[in-house]
């Protein structure tokens, strides 16, 4: 496992790095959209794994940084990259708006007041609100990146894009590791009522890992947008929460089990395209089968660098 | 007045089939503290039984005998699935940390509708015309044979279950298995059946759901189930889930505020209107309007 991580990783960054230069356009496209749902799943690790909330909305957040992009790019003519501040800073502050009266439901219910969240969203750009979404068929013909003067329009500029957003997130779940933040957030987890005990905000912190999740999928959505230059409402319905939740368990909510699970999700369906009808009966068998073998994910997580004999065996987020 | 008392008599049809879906939810989830998600998919893979059941092995017969026989075989159909499903799915996770029996829920949901396209294909499906079409006309109120039917019967079925939860002993066994499970078999109870017969319960009662909603919508789809699925749950967490007579309540309820949001409002605005409502009760009533505030276990 240690050797995994110190050889593995820089391992995966050199083949990502190179990879968009060996392949054609078509797979490129597929290793973009692997980066970018890679993201967004470790967003949602970051509030269902990290900080165990139970939150099975969060194609809302990818949707709502794709969707603020493209009505700043196309309503306002704002460059694209001058939107992601904005594309970070609402997705998160809504994070931090909806989580604030919900954090104290219990783990169910706020498993389905996320899911309203995200059917909301889509039925109010489904419907147009304002007359800036484009309704069903969403916003289409955005600007691609201009950066110093260049237009970057080749898809291995987008896949660059997406890349250095990956290697963000994954700094900053690195950071959230070895932080006080992140330990807060692994302690109230394993134990609500002894996290509090001992002196931890947990609603701050719940909060928190709300806001950063759902800052980091709004990021993502701008990188969405900008590889389809176009969103529209059914990118990012609930079946795609229900995927990301699903990866983020099946995977055992660490870096290397979610990588598989986006794989196993998003990319393995490119490889077999002639099963295409067959994808989601396969996933929900093969959801079942790894649940039922492997009940904490194929990979699970392991927290910090606590020695093993002292690691009692405990129920994750139960 | 006319569009408020067409609407009650609408809401209330829609209510009592949200309700008779809400009660499988609730059922399983007050012994297991599971959401079974695969529910609203075994609703909605009721209907294509029932039609394949109608074509094939009743000859598109409609006598009422034959329509019994299909609510009958749908029902039995769909609790032999129910109880497979618990054994494959569900029971191996039982003492597994709770978000995997979660996962496993969303698994079964994924094949059974998927499972529903592979069979019966991706388009709409048009459900046969079992009971005759009869309306009532009252001051320009129309009421139809099949709405007044889709009341009586699922009334009937949960005044049925009320009783059975509330006066036999199998009803006092589910009781006990939902307060404590461990308590419950040290007193003899045989929690695995009490599971087993939850799941017959309410998989027969959705699939009678089911076939309402063939009846009363007739256009069916392999997908609808996510949709019915998800009403009928908030209906049981709007009634406080885990609570029998809490989820007729909320089913009843979410059907009337649905009907009303259409004919006032509009139905393009019906999902969203739903969950602020779900979340405006959840926010005030954390446990839903009938559930207990339960302490938290140390």
């Amino acid at each position: 496992m240690k050797n995994l991580e110190r050889f593995g990783f820089p391992a995966f960054i050199i083949i990502m790095a190179v990879l968009p230069n060996l392949l054609d356009p078509r797979w490129q496209a597929v290793a973009i959209t692997f980066l970018i749902f890679t993201v967004v799943a470790l967003s949602q690790d970051i509030i269902l794994g990290k900080a165990g909330m139970f939150n099975m909305g969060q194609a809302l957040f990818f949707g709502m940084g794709a969707y603020i992009t493209a009505i700043l790019n196309s309503q306002y003519g704002w460059p694209m990259l001058a939107t992601i501040p904005v594309a970070i800073l609402l997705p998160a502050l809504f994070g931090i708006l909806l989580s604030g009266p919900i954090i104290h439901l219990r783990g169910d219910y706020l498993l389905v007041v996320t899911i309203g969240f995200n059917i909301v969203f889509v039925q109010v750009v489904q419907n147009n609100l304002g007359g800036i979404t484009g309704g069903p068929n969403g916003i289409f013909g955005l600007d691609s990146i201009s950066l110093f003067g260049t237009q970057l329009t080749s898809q291995i500029s987008v896949y660059y894009f997406a890349f250095a957003v990956l290697l963000l997130t994954l700094g900053i779940m690195r950071n959230l590791e070895k932080s006080k933040v992140g330990r807060a957030l692994h302690y109230l987890r394993e134990d609500q009522l002894a996290a509090e005990s001992i002196g931890i905000n947990t609603r701050l912190y719940k909060i928190f890992a709300f806001g950063l999740g759902a800052g980091i999928a709004g990021l993502a959505g701008t990188v969405f947008a900008t590889q389809y230059s176009a969103v529209s409402p059914e990118a990012f319905e609930f079946i795609q929460s229900v995927l990301f939740f699903s990866i983020v368990l099946v995977g055992g909510s660490s870096i290397p089990g979610i990588l598989l699970g986006v794989f196993m999700m998003f990319v393995l369906p490119e490889i077999f395209r002639e099963f295409a009808t067959w994808r989601f009966f396969i996933f929900g068998f093969a959801m079942i089968l790894a649940m039922v073998l492997r009940p904490r994910g194929i990979w699970p997580a392991s927290f910090g660098k606590i020695p093993k004999f002292l690691i009692k065996e405990s129920n994750h987020g139960a | 007045m006319d569009i408020f008392l067409q609407q009650l008599a609408n809401g209330l049809t829609i209510g009592s089939i949200f309700a008779l879906v809400a009660l499988g939810y609730t059922m399983v989830y007050g012994v297991m503290k599971l959401i079974n998600f695969a529910h609203g998919d075994m609703v909605a893979a009721s209907a294509f039984v029932g039609l394949t059941i109608y074509t094939q092995v009743m000859g598109q017969a409609t006598s009422l005998v034959a329509v019994i026989a299909i609510f009958l075989l749908s029902a039995i159909v769909m609790a032999c699935v129910g109880i497979i499903l618990e054994r494959l799915a569900y029971r191996p996770l039982r003492h597994a940390p709770r978000l995997s029996a979660v996962v496993s829920a969303l698994g079964a949901s994924l094949m059974i509708q998927n499972g529903i396209m592979l069979i019966w294909g991706p388009q709409m499906r048009i459900f046969p015309e079992l009971i005759p079409q009869v309306y009532w006309d009252i001051n320009g109120v129309v009421i139809s044979l099949i709405q007044v039917l889709i009341l009586v019967l699922s009334l009937g079925l949960m005044i049925a279950l009320y009783l059975f939860v509330e006066k036999t002993r199998m009803g006092a066994a589910i009781r006990a298995s939902a307060i404590d499970q461990d308590a419950a078999r040290l007193m003899g109870i045989n929690v695995n059946k009490v599971i087993a017969l939850i799941f017959i319960i309410g998989s027969s009662l959705g699939a009678v759901g089911g076939l309402f909603i063939g009846l009363y919508y007739r256009g069916i789809t392999f997908n609808m189930g996510w949709q019915y699925g998800l009403y009928a749950f908030i209906a049981a967490i709007l009634g406080g889930i885990g609570n029998i007579p809490g989820a007729m309540l909320g089913g009843m309820m979410l059907g009337l505020f649905q009907a009303f949001i259409a004919g006032y409002v509009s139905s393009t605005w019906a999902d969203a209107f739903t969950f602020i409502l779900l979340i405006l009760i959840l926010i005030v009533r954390p446990t839903g309007l009938l559930g207990e505030r339960v302490a938290e276990k140390v």
